[in-house]
Order: C-alpha cells, then sequence, then structure tokens
C-alpha cells in the first residue's frame, strides 16, 4: 500500500515536472532575447529590517521567494514581432495550471492576474500587462506555500518599506520612448 | 484529437454558461472590461480578518457566496446596441426578473435578478445602464448565491460603476415593496 502511495507521488511529481515548462521556459528562452527586458527582483528589494516585523508578516515575507519580470518593448524594428509573442504568452496562460483570477482590458491595454497552486497553498502568481504602443510585462512572483492571508500581510509590509528601486531600473527602458 | 476534444468541451461549456452571452465584449477595442473570477473571491474570503472587525467580517461572508463579476463599459454606440441586444436576450434566455429601473437625466438604468430559493436570495444580478450622450454604458454581471441585502456591502467597500444605483436598488429592497 505505501509503495504504491509512494509509486504514485512520484508519478505525480514527474508529471507535473514534465507539464511545468511553458512560461519558465518562455523566460529562460527570451532573457537573453534583445527584444525582451528581464529583471529579477529579491526580497532584498522591500528593505526591510527585520527586527520590526510581526511574526505574522516575517512569516509572509519568507514565504515570497523572488520575482521575475519579463517585458517586451516595442520598437520600430519589432512591432510586428510584438502580436507573435504577446500571443504566446496568452496562449501558455491559457493552460489550466494558470488559474486566473481576474483581468482588466480596454481596448489599448490589458492586463491578467492568475496564480499556480490552490487557494491556500500557492506557488506562483503571474502578472500579465500588455499595451498596444509600449509593449507587454509578464511578472513572476514566485514562492513556496504563499497563503492569501500572508498576502495581505505582505501588502502591509510593501506600504512601509523602502523600497530600494535600483532593482528595477532597467525597467525604465520600457517606460521611456 | 486531444484539440478537438478541448474544442468540443469549449463549445459545450460556452453553452452552459450562458454567461457567455457577453464574453464576445471582452476584448473589443472600445469596451473597457473587469472580470473576477470565483478563485479570486475564494482567495479574498480565506484571508484571515480581525473577527472583533464586523463590517469586514460581513465583507468576507459576502465574498465567499459570490462567483463571477464582469464589467463591461462602453462609450461607443455601435457597441451599446450590441450590448443592449445581447443583455435583452439573454434576460429572456436566463429568466431574470426586473427588480428596479430608473430614468433619469437621459439615463436609463436597468437592474433585473436571477431569484434563488428565497425571495431576498439572489443567484444572479444584472444591471445595464444606457448612458446619456458622453457618458458610459454599463454592463454589470454578478453570480452567485447571495442575498440582496448583503450587495450594499460590497458597493460600499469596492468601486464598480453604477454601484450607487446599485445601492439605491438593494436598499429599496428592504422597503414595503420587497422583491418579488
Amino acid at each position: 500500500m505505501k509503495k504504491a502511495l509512494l509509486l504514485s507521488v512520484i508519478c505525480l511529481t514527474l508529471w507535473n515536472c514534465h507539464s511545468e515548462p511553458t512560461l519558465q521556459k518562455y523566460f529562460v528562452e527570451n532573457t537573453e532575447n534583445k527584444d525582451f527586458i528581464a529583471v529579477d527582483v529579491s526580497p532584498s528589494i522591500l528593505n526591510i529590517k527585520s527586527q520590526k516585523l510581526s511574526a505574522e508578516q516575517k512569516q509572509a515575507l519568507q514565504s515570497f521567494d523572488k520575482m521575475n519580470i519579463l517585458a517586451f518593448k516595442i520598437t520600430d524594428q519589432n512591432r510586428d514581432r510584438f502580436d507573435v509573442e504577446s500571443e504566446k504568452v496568452k496562449t501558455i496562460l491559457k493552460d489550466k495550471k494558470y488559474q486566473e483570477l481576474m483581468k482588466f482590458g480596454s481596448g489599448k491595454e490589458s492586463a491578467s492576474v492568475s496564480f499556480v497552486g490552490d487557494d491556500e497553498h500557492i506557488d506562483e502568481f503571474i502578472l500579465f500587462a500588455n499595451q498596444k504602443e509600449n509593449g507587454f510585462a509578464v511578472v513572476r512572483i514566485l514562492g513556496d506555500d504563499m497563503n492569501p492571508t500572508g498576502i495581505m500581510a505582505m501588502l502591509s509590509v510593501l506600504k512601509d518599506s523602502n523600497m530600494d528601486l535600483e532593482q528595477l531600473k532597467p525597467l525604465q527602458q520600457l517606460l521611456a520612448k | 484529437m486531444n484539440k478537438l476534444i478541448t474544442l468540443a468541451v469549449i463549445l459545450i461549456s460556452n453553452a452552459i454558461f450562458a454567461q457567455g452571452a457577453f464574453d464576445k465584449f471582452d476584448g473589443q477595442d472600445d469596451v473597457t472590461s473587469i472580470i473576477v473570477n470565483k478563485k479570486m473571491f475564494d482567495m479574498m474570503g480565506k484571508v484571515k480578518m480581525d473577527a472583533s472587525d464586523k463590517e469586514a467580517q460581513q465583507y468576507i461572508n459576502l465574498i465567499k457566496k459570490l462567483d463571477n463579476l464582469k464589467v463591461f463599459t462602453t462609450k461607443s454606440t455601435r457597441v451599446e446596441n450590441e450590448m443592449k441586444a445581447a443583455a435583452t436576450q439573454y434576460i429572456k434566455s436566463a429568466g431574470l426578473e426586473e427588480l428596479m429601473r430608473i430614468n433619469e437625466n437621459g439615463r436609463n438604468i436597468k437592474i433585473l435578478v436571477k431569484s434563488g430559493s428565497k425571495d431576498t436570495q439572489v443567484r444572479e444580478l444584472l444591471m445595464f445602464i444606457e448612458g446619456a450622450k458622453n457618458d458610459d454604458t454599463v454592463l454589470m454581471s454578478l453570480t452567485g448565491d447571495f442575498d440582496l441585502n448583503e450587495i450594499s456591502v460590497l458597493t460600499d467597500k469596492m468601486r464598480i460603476p453604477g454601484g450607487d444605483d446599485l445601492k439605491r436598488a438593494t436598499k429599496g429592497s428592504k422597503g414595503p415593496k420587497g422583491t418579488k
């Protein structure tokens, strides 16, 4: 009985690994691409003095691992690639592994928030923002067992944090026209 | 083969979820859309709030009962007409009942509900606001299994288009006329 259980766990894990690639792969494939801007952000960006945090906030912060940003910046040369690439991301996000939480759209712009995991054990958040004139950005917030209460705690931490925006510098290119 | 199955599933689920009636507005150029899925409400409902904060508790309780929120707004006359047609058709097919109708300053507001087991129990709330000139036309659909009286909590907390009108409607339902 135990063996069977173990076997099924292994199978599941393998199967999970197998179905994993998509967004991760897309990130890896395009990090070096010059049409893209890739930024990895570690929790140190928050610049928080951990002794000031409540236990709850600390726990929340620990569940947060890192944030990967991949942005496609439209230039005159790559305008036609934009549709292709944004379509690729959309297709990836349609996989049922990515559960969509909400989305917003208004013609030229759109944004969506999805997550991976289940309600109380979230492995990953994906923010996808798309702007027809400037480009698109995919933000992956990776963590280990994040939960809704923790996210609320995180937000309260963010409010008080003294963000080290140096890490986001590369993104300025996205805004500069 | 796989694709075929997926396609079939999509087609069937579209037929089952009559909500699909409005999905075509999502992503149109002249339309601003906000879509909140059940997962979001589920997740928000899981947030542990201070138990002494009554208002927050009320809010969480309501959130847990919600399924989907879809809001489409537009300024384009063409889309407005399409919305009107889609709404009219949907109201017929889904058997929605009119809860309230407001006409003021050239705006035409209709609020409809699909009742559940009890009179005030609502399975779906549909609001259609025909904007006057230069005003937004709003189509909003909220599904779940909630009490009409609870909605005022939501309109207080969330800034959704037409929230004020909705508030009046739901407040009104406490009055002598009640909901049918």
